[in-house]
C-alpha cells in the first residue's frame, strides 16, 4: 500500500485545525471566534509545521517531494491541470464574495458588569456606601421569618404589577415585551445573574436602571426604566428579596472573594 | 379451596371496580402539590380563589382568566361545554400566545401541570356536577386547505358576518371592534388575524375551527350554532334564496304570495334547527328525528367552518416576519432619478423591515396594553432625497382633535420615528437614551392623524421633554388608513441647512427607534407604544471593485503558480 506523503499528512492536519478552531470551538462549544483570531491561531499552526518538518535536510526534500511531482512530473499532467485552474478561480471568488458583502452594522461590544458608583443612593438621599448598604429586611429571614414572608409576598406583588413584563413569568428574562427589545432583559435564572452581585448591586440598578449607568463601557442601550420614580425603597428591597426566595440563588455579600 | 380463592379475588377486583369513581372524586378536589403549585406560580395574576385577581392582574389585558364562573376560551369541545383535562393541561404548557401567559413547560413538571389543573377545576363546581365528558368537537371531516377552498372561505367571511368584528382584512377593525366588552365588562379587540402569531390557541386550521364550533367562552365571538349562525338549519341554496328574499323585504319590495310562503318556509327551518341546537346544547333527551335535523344542519356548519378556517389561516403571513435585527436592518435602496409615489407598484419590490413594539411602561402614565403589534417600513434614495414607507395596524381610526369630556385630553393616533441628532461614531460611541434621548439629544419626525399631510420636527432630550424646532424642514408627507392599516410616505432631502437635524451619507449606519399611538386604546403623551435602537443604512451601490480585482487576483495567482514551475524546473537542472 502507497505511504499518505508527509505533504498531505500535513495538509490535514492544518484544515482540521481549522475546521476545530472556526465550527467545533467557535460553534458548538462557545460563540464564534473572531476571523482575526482565527487567522492568528491557524498562522502559528502554519509555523510549526514549517518547523517540524525543515527539522531535517531530508524530511523536508520528503515533504516538498509531492509538490515538485505535481508541478514537474509529465504523467502528473491532469492533477497539474485542475490545480491551475481552481486555485485561481477559487482566490478570485472569494476576493468577490469579499468585496460584494453588505455593510454590517456596527456590533455592540457590552461589558457584563456595569461598574457601580460609591455611594448607593435612592433619588438624592445616600443610603450607605456601596460596599456596606444591605437590604434592611433581609434580617428578618431569621429573626422573624413571619414578617420576611411579608416582604416576600410584598415583592411578588410589586414585581407582577411593574417587572414581570420584560423579565417573565419565569424570571427568565422572557416576558411578553421582551422579544421587543434590545438588548434582552436580564435572566435572573442564569446562575451567573444573582450569585455574582450583592444586594446592594440590584438595588442600584433597579433605582437608576439604564440612564444611570456609568459613561464607561457604553453604549449599554438597556430599557431599564428608572424605578426609584415610582417605587418605594422598601419595594425595591422587597422585590430584591423576592427574586432571590424565587430563584433559589443567594445574592453575594460582601467581603466574599473576587 | 380453589374455587374460594377465585371468588375471593373477583370479589375484591370488584370492590376496586366500585371504589374506582370514588377515589377520582377524591382527586378531583385537588391535591395539595396543585394547591401549592398554584399559590406559587399562578395566584399572583390568577387570584389565590382563582378569580383572576391577583396583584399582577390590574395592568392586564386580556386579563388573567377567572376560573370561578367557568368560562374558558380554548377549549376542544363544544359551545356551552367545559374543557377538557388535556385542553387545560395544553394551555398551561404552551401558554396563551399574545398575552402575558406564558408556557410551563420546562418551569413545571408534567405532574406538577397535571396537579394544577385538578386544582383549578376546584375553582368551578360545574366540574364535580358533571357526570358526562364533556362533548369534544368533531375534526373528522377536515376539509385540506387548498386555494379553492380559501376562496370559498373569502364569501363565507362576509356571508356569516365575520366582517363586522375583524374588519374587511381580517385586522380587527370592524365597524363593532371598539365597542366590544367581555363577560366580565373588560374591553375587548377582536383579533387581528394576520398577525396569527399571536392567536391564542394556535394557528392551525384545526385550532381555528375549534374556535368557531366551540366559541370563545366569555368574549363576543360567538360559537357556530344555533340562532347565532347564520341561517342556521338550511341548506346552501336554501341560505342563497333565503338571503335574496331577505335583500327584497329590506329594500321594501313587495313579495309575491310565493315567495311569503317560501320565506315562511325558510323562517321555519331555521327556527326549528335553532331550537333543535338549544336542546343539543343543554343535553336533553332529543327524538331522532330532532337529532336529525340538528346533525344535517351542523353538517353545513361544520363545512363553512372549514373553508373559513382555511381561508383566516390564509390571512397571515407563513411565519412572524424575521424582527429587524443582526442581518436584518433595514437598508434604504438606491434609485436612479424620481423616488417612488405612496402608490407606485416599485415599492413591491422591497421586503417590509420589521419592527416589533413593547409598552411603554416607564414613565407614567404607562401602557401596559399595548393594541400596536410593529411597525413594517421600507425605504428608497436617490442621490439628493430619501423616501420612506412606514406602515402599521391600527383596528381604530382615531382623526380627532376634539377633547375627550371625561379628561379633557385629545386622543389620536400617531408616530414619531427617532434618530439620533449624530450618528455614533463608532461602537464604543454611546447612542442617546432610546426614550426620547437625555444627556444627548435625538431628532424625531413626528406625525398626527389630524394633520395626514404634515410632519412635525421635534429636538428631544426626554421623553417629555421634546420642543418643536424653530425651522421646520422641507418634507413631502402623504398618508392612507384603509381597512385598519396606516401607510405613511415621507420624502426628505438626504441633507438640510439645520444644525438640529439628522444629515444622512451613503453607508453610514443610523439608529432608529419608533412611538405610536393608538388613540383607540387611550394612547396619549407618555402612553403609548415604544420600540428601543434598531439600525439603518443607505444600502451602498455595489462596488464596481468587484470586477475588477477577482480577475486581477486570479490572473496574478496563474502567473504565481506558472513561475513557481519555471523556478522549480530551473534550479533543478
Amino acid at each position: 500500500m502507497k505511504k499518505t506523503s508527509l505533504f498531505t499528512i500535513c495538509l490535514v492536519i492544518f484544515i482540521v485545525c481549522w475546521i476545530f478552531l472556526r465550527f467545533v470551538i467557535g460553534g458548538i462549544i462557545s460563540a464564534p471566534i473572531p476571523n482575526t483570531v482565527i487567522a492568528m491561531y491557524m498562522a502559528l499552526i502554519f509555523i510549526a509545521i514549517l518547523v517540524h518538518v525543515s527539522v531535517e535536510d531530508s524530511r523536508f526534500t520528503e515533504f516538498l517531494r509531492p509538490v515538485n511531482e505535481t508541478l514537474l512530473d509529465d504523467n502528473k499532467r491532469t492533477r497539474r491541470l485542475i490545480l491551475v485552474i481552481l486555485i485561481p478561480l477559487l482566490l478570485s471568488g472569494y476576493t468577490y464574495s469579499n468585496i460584494a458583502q453588505k455593510a454590517s452594522p456596527l456590533g455592540d461590544p457590552r461589558q457584563a458588569h456595569p461598574k457601580p458608583p460609591l455611594d448607593l443612593t435612592y433619588k438624592d438621599e445616600v443610603i450607605d456606601t456601596m460596599q456596606k448598604a444591605h437590604n434592611p429586611y433581609r434580617k428578618y429571614e431569621k429573626e422573624d421569618p413571619e414578617l420576611f414572608k411579608e416582604h416576600v409576598e410584598n415583592g411578588r406583588s410589586v414585581y407582577y404589577k411593574n417587572c414581570f413584563f420584560c423579565h417573565g413569568d419565569h424570571l427568565d428574562g422572557k416576558g411578553h415585551f421582551a422579544a421587543a427589545l434590545n438588548p434582552l432583559p436580564a435572566n435572573f435564572q442564569d446562575p451567573g445573574i444573582i450569585p455574582n452581585y450583592q444586594e446592594s448591586f440590584f438595588f442600584w440598578r433597579i433605582s437608576k436602571g439604564g440612564p444611570g449607568l456609568p459613561n464607561e463601557g457604553t453604549p449599554w442601550n438597556t430599557a431599564m426604566p428608572i424605578w426609584e420614580d415610582i417605587l418605594t425603597q422598601e419595594e425595591i428591597w422587597d422585590v430584591i428579596i423576592f427574586l432571590s426566595e424565587y430563584t433559589g440563588y443567594t445574592y453575594r455579600t460582601f467581603g466574599e472573594g473576587h | 379451596m380453589r374455587i374460594t380463592m377465585l371468588t375471593l379475588t373477583s370479589l375484591f377486583i370488584l370492590a376496586c371496580v366500585v371504589m374506582l369513581p370514588s377515589f377520582g372524586q377524591e382527586a378531583q378536589e385537588g391535591s395539595l402539590i396543585g394547591k401549592q403549585v398554584y399559590e406559587e406560580s399562578c395566584a399572583h395574576c390568577h387570584g389565590l380563589e382563582g378569580r383572576g385577581d391577583g396583584s399582577g392582574a390590574e395592568n392586564l389585558l386580556p386579563r388573567p382568566r377567572d376560573f370561578t364562573r367557568g368560562l374558558y376560551k380554548i377549549r376542544s369541545t363544544e359551545s356551552g361545554q367545559l374543557p377538557t383535562d388535556k385542553d387545560l393541561f395544553d394551555i398551561i404548557t404552551v401558554g396563551m400566545p399574545g398575552t402575558s401567559m406564558p408556557g410551563w413547560e420546562t418551569s413545571l413538571s408534567t405532574n406538577e401541570r397535571e396537579e394544577v389543573v385538578k386544582y383549578i377545576k376546584t375553582f368551578f363546581s360545574g366540574f364535580q356536577e358533571n357526570e358526562k365528558p364533556p362533548r369534544e368537537v368533531r375534526l373528522a371531516d377536515k376539509i385540506p386547505y387548498s386555494k379553492e377552498s380559501v376562496e370559498i372561505g373569502k364569501g363565507l367571511y362576509v356571508e356569516l358576518g365575520c366582517v363586522e368584528c375583524h374588519g374587511n382584512l381580517g385586522r380587527g377593525d370592524g365597524t363593532s371592534a371598539p365597542t366590544l366588552v367581555d363577560a366580565w365588562d373588560f374591553k375587548t379587540w377582536p383579533a387581528n388575524l394576520t398577525e396569527n402569531w399571536n392567536f391564542r390557541g394556535g394557528s392551525d386550521p384545526e385550532d381555528i375551527f375549534k374556535r368557531f364550533i366551540g366559541g370563545i367562552a366569555g368574549s363576543p365571538m360567538p360559537a357556530f350554532q344555533g340562532d347565532t349562525f347564520y341561517h342556521f338549519g338550511l341548506t346552501p341554496e336554501q341560505s342563497e334564496q333565503y338571503a335574496a328574499l331577505e335583500k327584497k323585504v329590506e329594500d321594501g319590495e313587495e313579495l309575491t304570495t310565493e315567495e311569503e310562503e317560501l320565506a315562511a318556509q325558510y323562517f321555519e327551518i331555521n327556527d326549528t334547527a335553532a331550537t333543535a341546537a338549544l336542546d343539543w346544547a343543554e343535553g336533553l333527551e332529543m327524538s331522532p328525528e330532532t337529532l336529525k335535523i340538528y346533525n344535517d344542519a351542523m353538517k353545513v356548519v361544520y363545512e363553512k367552518s372549514w373553508h373559513l378556517a382555511n381561508y383566516v389561516k390564509s390571512l397571515s403571513p407563513e411565519k412572524r416576519p424575521e424582527f429587524a435585527i443582526g442581518k436584518h436592518v433595514l437598508r434604504s435602496q438606491y434609485i436612479q432619478g424620481e423616488l417612488p409615489a405612496l402608490a407606485d407598484e416599485t415599492w413591491n419590490t422591497l421586503e417590509f423591515s420589521y419592527y416589533p413594539l413593547f409598552g411603554q411602561i416607564v414613565v407614567e402614565p404607562r401602557q401596559f396594553n399595548p393594541s400596536i403589534d410593529s411597525v413594517n417600513v421600507k425605504s428608497f434614495y436617490n442621490d439628493t432625497e430619501v423616501v420612506f414607507l412606514f406602515s402599521w395596524d391600527d383596528k381604530t381610526h382615531n382623526t380627532s382633535e376634539e377633547e375627550n369630556e371625561e379628561t379633557g385630553k385629545t386622543y389620536q393616533d400617531a408616530i414619531a420615528i427617532q434618530f439620533p441628532v449624530r450618528p455614533p461614531k463608532g461602537p464604543t460611541d454611546p447612542k442617546p437614551y432610546f426614550l426620547w434621548g437625555g444627556k444627548k439629544p435625538v431628532y424625531l419626525w413626528q406625525w398626527k392623524a389630524s394633520a395626514p399631510d404634515t410632519l412635525t420636527e421635534l429636538t428631544a432630550k426626554g421623553i417629555d421633554k421634546a420642543e418643536e424646532q424653530e425651522a421646520q424642514g422641507n418634507f413631502a408627507v402623504e398618508s392612507d388608513y384603509t381597512d385598519g392599516k396606516y401607510s405613511l410616505w415621507v420624502k426628505r432631502s438626504l441633507k438640510t441647512d439645520d444644525k438640529k437635524d439628522l444629515q444622512l451619507d451613503v453607508a453610514t449606519f443610523v439608529p432608529i427607534a419608533f412611538s405610536v399611538w393608538d388613540g383607540g386604546n387611550g394612547d396619549i403623551d407618555t402612553k403609548r407604544v415604544i420600540s428601543s435602537w434598531y439600525s439603518f443604512v443607505l444600502e451602498p451601490l455595489p462596488s464596481t471593485r468587484r470586477f475588477i480585482y477577482p480577475p486581477l487576483v486570479a490572473l496574478l495567482s496563474f502567473g504565481l503558480l506558472v513561475g513557481l514551475r519555471r523556478f522549480i524546473q530551473r534550479r533543478n537542472s
